[in-house]
């Protein structure tokens, strides 16, 4: 439990900061669409005749721009680059740190087990992640709805914000995971951040491509979409399991792997 | 000179990749060029369905879009995002790694001003990018010219891919302002990403809703690709917020640096 208190203390500056700057994008963006006036049915209809690369490009994808979940939709995007980059670098950080800072030592004599150290971490981590989706959530809620008048954007908000959490989770894990492969601390968070942009590129050129193929499964950016969960109002079972899978395969691996990690002390 | 040669080694390997990965960006984006260009020709001919007003409208943008040159300006964007990292990343640790590193008594017990040791890093610095801007010329020419499908200008070319090194400058310096204010900074990756989101996310909005008011806010937005495309020409006004922000930052960075407090242990 302390070290649970350690390190919610640790981060809470990196989280309110965070959460600032998620309330202000949402703020600012959905500003900017009161700003905007609706488009017409017209250009809708001659936007959804645009073949996907097009549209990518024009970055506007399928979403009815006129509507304020659609345009909301737009900014999901960014909602969740900046949700999975806090999310690894949260999850590399708290591995890496220990290493990094020279606390190893004084952490892991301590009367706990490694497996203790980490779900502690992981733990506060949780609640982090947690605490950045709801600040999405309900700054999201209130601030389109106030554009929206119809109660039924709640629910696709609802679900939007699910589907964030589960790739918050997986780059969380995923940061860890690279924390407690690699060997040298100072790099490991470089290394989770690389990887990250690496497939939030891909995921681009996969828009841009038109026809995802198999690399769709490669690059998380893709599993949940606005776009579908907008249009469908349902996030697709098949990447729930796929990520609960990912989450659960690199959970096991990092506490396997942690158990015997070679610390540079 | 010992001090810049030593820097440019430190720098050397994270160059080297950061080069690699920015020619490779090149390569992928502009290899999936093709397809997208057949994609535009099938959808301008459906574009002649519908009524002129409209078609005119969208029709201006959408031509400057779908040539070699448009394409390679949407790529850009993703690539401006690698070399403001990149950079960020440079300035922040020029300035921090001897504190971190616990080499800031060996080397400011040596007999030379902290004004020459940041100049030399900084000479370093500007050296590395410069490297990176050279490779990534060389490659955006000759892919640009292998896949082009009709006759492009190339000044417009050139004028786009060189302010990739324009954009690296004012986020080296805003990375070097950013360490001299923070008294340890314990890992450069989040700093600069953090940062370099931020900017890249206003910018995106801003670009996105066409917004004045905040394109001054980011250096993103300094260099419209499209304006380039159209008139052959930077924007001045912006140039100049450029180039005062890269002499400021600078200035102000050597004059904190003399006299700040380093740690040494």
């Amino acid at each position: 439990m302390n070290i649970v208190k350690r390190e919610m203390k640790a981060n809470a500056k990196a989280l309110i900061f965070w959460c600032i700057g998620v309330l202000v994008m949402v703020g600012a963006g959905m500003g900017k669409y009161a700003g905007m006036n609706g488009n017409g049915d017209t250009i809708n209809e001659l936007m959804s005749e645009m073949p996907a690369s097009l549209q990518a490009i024009m970055g506007t994808a399928s979403f009815d721009l006129s509507t304020a979940i659609g345009f909301y939709g737009l900014l999901y995007v960014y909602l969740i680059v900046m949700a999975t980059i806090h999310a690894v670098m949260l999850g590399s950080n708290m591995i890496a740190k220990e290493e990094r800072d020279k606390t190893a030592e004084f952490l892991l004599v301590k009367p706990i087990s490694r497996s203790t150290v980490i779900s502690m971490k992981m733990v506060s981590a949780l609640v982090q992640l947690l605490v950045f989706n709801l600040v999405t959530l309900v700054s999201s809620i209130i601030i389109v709805e106030r554009y929206a008048g119809v109660d039924e954007t709640t629910g696709t908000i609802y679900l939007l914000m699910i589907g964030m959490f589960l790739l918050q989770v997986l780059f969380l894990i995923m940061g860890t995971a690279i924390a407690v492969f690699s060997n040298n601390a100072t790099k490991a968070s470089a290394v989770a951040t690389a990887i990250l942009l690496l497939l939030f590129i891909l995921s681009i050129l996969i828009n841009l491509s038109g026809n995802p193929d198999l690399l769709k499964y490669v690059t998380p950016f893709k599993y949940f979409e606005a776009e579908s969960i907008i249009n469908h109002h349902q996030l697709e079972p098949f990447y729930v399991s796929l990520t609960g899978i990912l989450i659960i395969a690199l959970t096991t691996i990092s506490y396997i792997y942690y158990q015997k990690k070679d610390l540079n002390l | 000179m010992n001090m810049f040669l030593q820097e440019l080694k430190a720098y050397q390997k994270p160059t080297i990749i950061w080069s690699i990965s920015i020619v490779a960006i090149v390569i992928l984006f502009m290899a999936l060029f093709p397809a997208f260009s057949r994609d535009a020709d099938e959808f301008m001919k459906v574009l002649e369905g519908f009524p002129e007003e409209l078609t005119r409208a969208i029709g201006l943008t959408f031509e400057t879009l779908t040539n070699v040159l448009g394409y390679f300006s949407y790529a850009f964007l993703y690539i401006k995002l690698c070399g403001a990292v990149q950079a960020m990343n440079l300035g922040l640790s020029i300035v921090s790694k001897e504190t971190r590193n616990k080499t800031a008594e060996f080397l400011f017990t040596k007999p030379v001003t902290r004004t020459q040791v940041l100049t030399s890093k900084l000479l370093a610095a500007v050296t590395s990018l410069l490297f990176t801007n050279l490779l990534f010329l060389f490659s955006v020419i000759v892919t640009v010219e292998i896949v082009k499908t009709a006759d492009y200008s190339r000044q417009g070319l050139w004028m786009i891919a060189a302010s990739l090194f324009f954009l690296q400058l004012i986020f080296l310096g805003l990375g070097m302002f950013t360490a001299v204010f923070i008294p340890r900074v314990k890992s450069v990756i989040s700093v600069s990403l953090g940062l370099v989101f931020a900017f890249f996310i206003v910018g995106m909005i801003s670009s996105s809703t066409d917004d004045e008011g905040l394109r001054y806010l980011t250096p993103f937005n300094y260099v419209n690709d499209y304006y380039i495309i159209e008139h052959l020409n930077y924007e001045m006004q912006y140039i100049g917020i450029g180039l005062a922000i890269i002499c400021l930052t600078v200035i102000l960075s050597f004059v904190i640096y003399r006299k700040k407090d380093i740690h040494s242990v």
